[in-house]
Formats: C-alpha cells, sequence, structure tokens
C-alpha cells in the first residue's frame, strides 16, 4: 500500500474493512494473585479519591458492595503493569534507542493487543472514550480483558485528506465471566 | 477536595431532587504539580515520558509542558460520577473526547449539568453535559454521561447494573 492512500484515495481499502470485528486473543489482564490493596492505595491516590470503599472494610460491609472494591475503570489499567520475571521492558527501551519517547519499545508486543491495522496512516490522534460501567472488581477478583476493533469509518478533511476513524472496545469480565465494564476508544488515523 | 468522612455520610441524590438545567455540585481538583503528574504515570505504570520529563517534552515534543495524561482524565470523570451517585446510584456511562492540554499549574473543575430526565423499569435516568473545565474557561474533556438515580419510595437500583433492554444500543 502507498502513501498516496491518504489523499485522493480511500483509506478505507478492503483489507482494512477486513480487520473490522477482529478480536484479540481473551487475557488476563490482573496478576495471577488478582486485585490487591497496595496497587488500589497507589491508584486512588493518584485520582485523590479518599473514598472508603477502597480501603475500609468495615464501612464496605455496610455498603451494597458488601467488601472493599476499586474505582470505576482500575480493571483498565492492569495489564499494562509489567509482571515479575519480565524482563525489563525500560531498560531493553532505552538500549535499542536512547531518544525513546517511554513507548516505543515498551508497549509493544503487549498481551491481548489487536493486531496493526493494514494501513501507511501512522499517525493517531485521541479522538475521545466511551465507557459503561456495570459492576465494580472486588479485592482478590481476576480480571479478563478482551478487545476488538469495533468500527472502522472513513473521514475527509477540507483539503481532502482520507483519515480513519478507529473505534476499539475492550470488555472487561471477572473470573466469574461477569462483564465489569466495556472501554471503547476512539483514534483518528492520518 | 472531598473527604473520606463526606463520602462516608454522603446524602443520596434521588431522580425527583433533579432538574433539566440544573448544575451539579462540582469538584476541584489542583493546582496540578508535575508531581501529581508523575504520580499518576507510576501508578499505572505509563512511561510515556511527555507526562514527567520537562526537557524532553519541551525541546523533543515541542510542547508547551510536561502534559496531564489522557488516562487521568478517563478516570477523573467517571469518579466525579460515582461520588454524584453515591451511596445507591449508578454511574452507568460516559463518553468525551479530548480537547484542551492540561499541564502544571492548572486548576480544574469537573461539573455535570442535566439535560434530559426520564423514567425507565422503575429507575431515574438522568442525561448530562459533563466535562473538565480549566481556569482560564477552556474546557479539556467534553461529554455526556447517563447516571441513574433511585426514584424516592421506588426500587433500588440494581447492583450489578443491568440496562434495560430499551435503552441498550444495538
Amino acid at each position: 500500500m502507498s502513501e498516496s492512500a491518504s489523499k485522493g484515495q480511500t483509506a478505507l481499502t478492503a483489507e482494512v474493512k477486513a480487520i473490522i470485528g477482529t478480536t484479540a486473543e481473551r487475557i488476563e489482564a490482573s496478576s495471577s494473585w488478582g486485585i490487591e490493596r497496595e496497587g488500589l492505595r497507589r491508584f486512588t491516590q493518584a485520582i485523590m479519591d479518599p473514598d472508603p470503599l477502597y480501603w475500609d472494610d468495615a464501612y464496605a460491609k455496610t455498603t451494597r458492595y458488601g467488601q472493599v472494591i476499586t474505582p470505576p475503570i482500575y480493571c483498565s489499567y492492569l495489564a499494562r503493569r509489567a509482571q515479575p520475571g519480565e524482563e525489563d521492558s525500560v531498560t531493553l527501551a532505552f538500549k535499542e534507542n536512547p531518544n525513546s519517547d517511554g513507548i516505543g519499545g515498551i508497549r509493544e508486543g503487549v498481551k491481548g493487543a489487536l493486531p496493526p491495522i493494514p494501513t501507511p496512516l501512522k499517525r493517531i490522534l485521541n479522538a475521545g472514550n466511551e465507557i459503561e460501567l456495570r459492576q465494580y472488581p472486588k479485592l482478590g477478583d481476576r480480571i479478563f480483558s478482551q478487545a476488538k476493533y469495533h468500527s472502522i469509518k472513513e473521514s475527509v478533511g477540507k483539503d481532502g485528506t482520507h483519515m480513519l476513524i478507529v473505534t476499539t472496545e475492550t470488555i472487561y469480565t471477572n473470573q466469574d465471566g461477569e462483564v465489569l465494564c466495556m472501554l471503547r476508544a476512539s483514534g483518528i488515523r492520518r | 477536595m472531598t473527604t473520606a468522612q463526606e463520602l462516608r455520610e454522603k446524602k443520596q441524590l434521588y431522580f425527583d431532587d433533579v432538574a433539566v438545567g440544573q448544575e451539579l455540585t462540582p469538584m476541584v481538583i489542583g493546582p496540578l504539580t508535575p508531581t501529581h503528574l508523575f504520580r499518576w504515570s507510576a501508578a499505572i505504570e505509563n512511561w510515556h515520558r511527555i507526562h514527567y520529563d520537562q526537557s524532553f517534552a519541551i525541546y523533543h515534543e515541542g510542547l508547551p509542558n510536561i502534559l496531564g495524561q489522557g488516562s487521568w482524565k478517563q478516570s477523573i470523570l467517571p469518579r466525579y460520577l460515582k461520588d454524584l451517585c453515591l451511596p445507591n446510584g449508578w454511574p452507568w456511562k460516559v463518553g468525551f473526547q479530548h480537547r484542551a492540554m492540561i499541564v502544571p499549574g492548572d486548576t480544574i473543575t469537573v461539573w455535570a449539568t442535566v439535560t434530559k430526565k426520564f423514567e425507565e423499569e422503575g429507575m431515574g435516568f438522568v442525561e448530562l453535559d459533563v466535562g473538565m473545565r480549566l481556569q482560564y474557561g477552556a474546557e479539556s474533556c467534553p461529554g455526556k454521561a447517563t447516571i441513574v438515580l433511585p426514584i424516592k419510595n421506588g426500587k433500588a437500583i440494581p447492583y450489578p447494573f443491568v440496562p434495560p433492554k430499551k435503552l441498550v444500543a444495538q
């Protein structure tokens, strides 16, 4: 596919269309020991949420949740955490490229990732997010996730440049297969 | 910022209490510092240098400063809606776009305005315009949300939440 696909020609090629609906491998996003207090403490500190639902067992028991829970989309950040025993991806990334932006070489090969979209359009702009919540994970829960290409649409700029609006959907479930939340992220490829 | 005790004692906001056009209680965060941004990057292991390496952000990426993370904003809006719904409502869904950049020094007002309300299966659905407004008026995260509030003397909102079939997008 040539670079000229972005101007004058459709970016929504048959190859691109064929990838819509493609589903990635369902993976365990959490560590094998599941949701634990220390990770939860650090996360709630970073969103500055002192809610006792996240740390006070006695209080949580009196609520409809019955036990300590996590913030709404806490589970969506778990898969990016490095697992013990893995080769250090940060060291590897900077060894390969001393000017690494901190992402290149670090996130590549993340488990459960979708296959790349067969397009020469490489620049990605975040176009927005949609979140739907069904229930909160609780301490000890094991979290699983599965991503898919929900939709890929074409948009044409005023200058005739063809772009792709790519929306991925990731569904998070617990060890019982119950849906916790669904996240859709849209990006503009240009 | 809300304290743990205030959340513990939070009084339920009922469907009956809100009206179209009403501005719900905002939440103010900030001013943000580089330390806040670094703490978030560390908490979720996001090592993108534009969020904590000022030299890289300015001189390599041409940015005005290190940037607040989109992933942080993505967690703040649901957190705000959760607080609004406590103890027995449900922050069902929210969608938003990333607009104005957040940089150290910014103070953020997370806000919601009621745009529509309706009953379905005995529950109160409240649609909102939401956002994260910066101290100089720019909107960083405009979007729309739907929360579910109990109706006074009505049925409890189920947990786990199961949306009415009529409201689930096909």
